[in-house]
């Protein structure tokens, strides 16, 4: 009994640790990180938001960046972002260290408005193309809807999430999914005790042998007769990228730190 | 006079059938009968054709009260066993019985220790302390010998998949099964008592049939046993029933080796050869629970218990989370072998 009481115990901190987010930065230790040139949030939102990064920057050892501009020189928002990232020397654990950016440049020449993700070190390796690309494609719907708090705050939150899973694995696995392991969890427990109540009343445990009389029983006469064989075929698909592994982004600044990279339109 | 009783030669008390010896014994001196050697005075009775109403005690006089199934009991008054004796001669006689041999007192034990197992029975439930009654009742069963010769006619695939270059192929063969069988099952029991829930017999299946002995009444003194009321020919279909699901069973496993088998067409041609009556023994336990009365049911020769106990919400609501919280848990270690993060 009483280990069963220790078991709970553990499993209610266990709840706990995984519902709560750890404890609020203090408003002083904030560094700044949205700069919002484009004016796409309030001043509320972007301090709620710079409050957000640092809270969820500071459990990956990563600076989640925003960056909003109108229109960046050339239209080149890959090197411009990689220039920024260079003369501002952004990262957690030192200058030029540990940054994921989010660039949004409003109004291109061509009239596109663009949506660029970079890692850098801890983030490159952690959020590689794939995740980034994985990252742009759940908030472009709330980009094009001009829902920008609520897409930033999607980037600040799966950008946490997928750093804690190790590089390589997919991090949208369903395994992962923590509402995927509490149904699952609570289906075994339900059909266990369900089994559990249905023999609790006894059950039966004569089969069909137990009356047989084997002797006089058997197979008397039997046939297998070969009439044809029927074929058919199926080109099968081939794995065409997906998953998590790097597609096609990524490159070095002018000042040699390499990042991983996503861009798409919205 | 249609009404039985077991006197004890030497001192004169009523006798009973001993379960741990398997004799007839006198509880006063302690003398014991073998019965399949002492003659059974149902044999030497003459009977009247005329429906008895009323049986009197040969001891005390009393009248007996019984139910109109009941063919063997004790006399309410003096305690003497009694055996109605028309009620177990002529079409009503039993060919053979299995006589008990669990004891009151290892019933009662049994019960108890089944009790305690229970994993979802409310902690006041496991104590067994509201045992209202334990009655040892002869049951009547009906033991059926089926012939069956089954004919099945069937299609049946086996399907094999390969790869070659860019194409995955998948080859059915098909097939035209035929399947002769002879199909023998022997002693299915059947309860014939009305008053006795099927399923709870049903569970209590096996009896052990090696210990079958030719009917005699004395094996009957001291408990209840009651006489069939539904005839073979009534619990025919029921018999049927119950072996159809073995024979299905029986006919997957000699259509083997497919990938898919679809019957065209099942012929089942049963045959009554023989139905047995015996009466099996069943120790029925009543227990107060919450002011419901719960009825259990323990075979008397293996000691198997059967009923529906109280079901304790708190020890459900315990199991559930126990089970599902170590499920979780081991969810999170492979997800984290997995490289997926722990929390
Ligand atoms: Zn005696
Ligand atoms: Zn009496």
């Amino acid at each position: 009994m009483r280990r069963r009481y220790t078991l709970w115990a553990v499993l209610f901190l266990l709840v706990v640790y995984w519902m709560v987010p750890a404890g609020a930065v203090a408003a002083e230790d904030m560094k700044p990180l949205i700069f919002d040139e484009a004016n796409l949030l309030s001043p509320e939102e972007r301090n709620e938001l710079n409050a957000m990064a640092n809270e969820y920057g500071a459990k990956r050892e990563t600076d989640f960046m925003i960056l909003t501009v109108n229109s960046v020189p050339n239209d080149d928002y890959e090197l411009w972002t990689e220039n920024f990232y260079d003369e501002y020397a952004p990262g957690y654990d030192k200058p030029h260290g540990n940054t994921v950016i989010l660039t949004m440049v409003m109004s291109a020449r061509d009239g596109t408005r663009n949506v660029h993700l970079e890692g850098y070190y801890k983030a490159e390796k952690y959020l590689d193309s794939g995740r980034l690309t994985k990252i742009r494609s759940k908030i472009t719907p709330d980009l094009s809807n001009g829902n920008y708090k609520q897409a930033f705050e999607k980037y600040i939150k799966t950008a946490h999430r997928y750093m804690g899973f190790e590089p390589g694995v997919n991090p949208d696995n369903i395994l992962f999914n923590i509402w995927f392991q509490l149904g699952s969890a609570a289906a075994i427990g339900a059909i266990a005790v369900g089994i559990m109540a249905y023999r609790s009343g006894g059950r039966v445990t004569v089969n069909r042998r137990t009356y047989e009389d084997a002797s006089t029983s058997g197979i008397m006469d039997h046939q297998d007769r070969y009439i044809r064989t029927t074929t058919t075929k199926r080109k099968i698909e081939r794995n065409t990228g997906g998953g998590s592994g790097g597609g096609g982004g990524g490159g070095v600044t002018r000042g040699g730190h390499s990042h991983s990279s996503s861009s798409g339109k919205f | 006079m249609p009404v039985i009783e077991y006197k004890c030669p030497n001192c004169g008390s009523g006798m009973v059938f001993d379960g741990n010896t398997g004799m007839l014994s006198c509880p006063s001196c302690g003398r014991k009968d073998n019965i399949e050697q002492i003659p059974d005075p149902l044999k030497k009775q003459v009977f009247i054709e005329d429906e008895v109403k009323e049986y009197h005690c040969n001891s005390c006089g009393a009248v007996i009260v019984t139910e109109p199934e009941t063919s063997a009991t004790t006399c309410s008054f003096c305690g003497s066993a009694v055996v109605l004796s028309d009620r177990l001669s002529g079409n009503l006689a039993p060919v053979m019985v299995i006589p008990f041999s669990i004891t009151k007192e290892e019933a009662m034990k049994a019960f108890k220790k089944w009790c305690r197992n229970g994993l979802l029975t409310p902690g006041g439930f496991m104590t067994a302390d509201r045992i209202k009654g334990i009655t040892g009742m002869y049951v009547p069963f009906w033991l059926y010998e089926l012939h069956n010769r089954v004919e099945v006619h069937a299609r049946g695939t086996k399907v094999r998949t390969y790869t070659r270059g860019d194409y995955q192929y998948t080859e059915t063969q098909h097939f035209d099964i035929y399947r002769k069988i002879r199909l023998n099952y022997v002693k299915v029991p059947i309860d014939a008592s009305e008053k006795m829930n099927d399923e709870l017999m049903d569970k209590l299946e096996p009896f052990p049939y090696q210990q079958l002995k030719e009917f005699k009444t004395p094996y009957l003194a001291g408990y209840i046993a009651e006489k069939y009321s539904q005839n073979d020919e009534q619990l025919y279909p029921r018999a049927k029933e119950k072996i159809s699901s073995y024979i299905d069973s029986y006919i997957s496993t000699a259509v083997s080796g497919y990938t898919t088998v679809s019957y065209t067409n099942k012929q089942i041609d049963t045959t009554l050869k023989q139905a047995d009556y015996v009466l099996l023994p069943v120790w029925m336990v009543h227990y107060d629970y919450n002011k419901s009365e719960h009825t259990f049911a323990m075979n008397g020769q293996t000691g198997k218990v059967v009923g529906k106990p109280p079901i304790s919400k708190a020890k459900v609501a315990a199991w559930f989370a126990g089970i599902s919280g170590v499920s979780l848990l081991s969810l999170k270690l492979i997800s984290w072998a997995m490289g997926g993060g722990f929390l």
